[in-house]
């Protein structure tokens, strides 16, 4: 558990590193993230301790993420301005783009089984 | 007078350290998750929007104030780098089904993921939206540690981002359920490829509860979109934002 955590945390410096020094404009986390997903592709296997210490984690990510989401109710005078437009853009720009990705997987999925028979 | 003083004080001492924050945070985690199951899971309020309901109830009441719990709970907050990176192994176990089914992925995931964004902040930007709106709004179908980092990276408001992020992921599974029903489309990778895409966290644990298979596309769906957004999303605005 303790050695899987010192993996990820080793790759999130990792990652931060190569953010300042390539100056990238991804987060340290993302870059860190795609390093271990190659890293493991390469060796072909992950550790019980890397994925007990990643499962422990994404499992209480709900809770990392609480303060943050806290914090919107606290700036709806700060954007009072905007809510509307916030609501208007999430409510259609999400409903459309569920319908696009729903469309374009059922179109492609379609295509895909009809011109090869084992999926 | 000398009661409320007592507890002003109080609160000072014990608000100095991050204890208290993590306790807090801790006790609306849990209470949340009690209250989610005693509702029986209804789609329209996760855990998450419970669990800042009651945190924000608490903070404004007790007079602890946003700022101070906020530095407390960065004790809990500097876990999600680590955590972002730890994505990377679930993604890794899901490869088999990357494999599979790599061509419509690869046909639909670019362009989709692009429309997630691009669909609310064309109307955003038509609605008259600043630029520090439309940084915040620009990461909201990527999941939430993926997505801080990007707002932080384009320069918006982490808690808007947050925000955006929550009513997304509640929109998203409801649109998922009545968007499949009415294009007849019945299967359950499809169903959950498209919950992760469009609404991250959220629409994954929504995954889950239709099916396994559902879920593991959604968590799939979910990362591929956060890669990448994460590394196209601040390229694209660095070009777009002279404009704005």
């Amino acid at each position: 558990m303790l050695r899987g955590f010192l993996v990820l945390v080793v790759f999130f410096l990792l990652g931060e590193a190569l953010r300042l020094v390539a100056g990238l404009p991804v987060s340290g986390g993302v870059l860190g993230m795609i390093m271990v997903t190659f890293t493991l592709m390469l060796r072909g296997k992950v550790s019980d301790e890397l994925a007990e210490a990643s499962r422990g984690l994404i499992s209480v990510l709900v809770l990392l993420i609480t303060p943050g989401v806290v914090g919107a109710f606290f700036i709806v005078d700060q954007f009072s301005g905007y809510w509307t437009t916030v609501l208007v853009a999430l409510v259609v720009g999400t409903l459309l783009s569920v319908f696009t990705t729903l469309l374009l997987m059922k179109k492609v999925t379609g295509a895909a089984v009809e011109g090869d028979e084992h999926d | 007078m000398t009661e409320s003083s007592l507890s002003t004080d109080a609160l000072t001492v014990l608000a100095a350290g991050p204890m208290l924050s993590v306790a807090l945070t801790l006790g609306a985690f849990l209470a949340a998750q009690w209250l989610f199951a005693r509702f029986r899971k209804p789609l329209w309020m996760p855990p998450v929007l419970i669990a800042a309901v009651l945190l924000a109830l608490v903070v404004a009441v007790s007079g602890l104030g946003f700022d101070r719990y906020y530095a407390g709970a960065s004790w809990l907050t500097v876990l999600l780098g680590p955590t972002t990176v730890a994505l990377g192994v679930p993604l890794y176990q899901q490869m088999h089904h990357i494999r599979a089914l790599w061509k419509p992925i690869v046909m639909t995931l670019p362009l989709a993921a692009t429309l997630a964004a691009v669909y609310a902040l064309g109307i955003a930007w038509l609605m008259g939206a600043t630029p520090l709106v439309l940084a915040s709004l620009a990461p909201k179908s990527v999941t939430a540690p993926i997505a801080m980092g990007i707002a932080e990276q384009v320069g918006g408001s982490i808690s808007l981002t947050l925000g955006a992020l929550l009513i997304t992921g509640v929109l998203a599974s409801l649109f998922v359920d009545w968007t499949a029903k009415w294009l007849k489309i019945t299967d359950d990778r499809i169903i959950g490829f498209a919950l992760g895409l469009n609404g991250h966290a959220i629409g994954t644990a929504r995954a889950f509860e239709i099916s396994p298979t559902a879920g593991a596309f959604s968590s799939l769906g979910m990362g591929l979109t956060g890669v990448f957004t994460a590394v196209f999303l601040p390229l694209a605005f660095q070009l777009v934002e002279p404009l704005l």
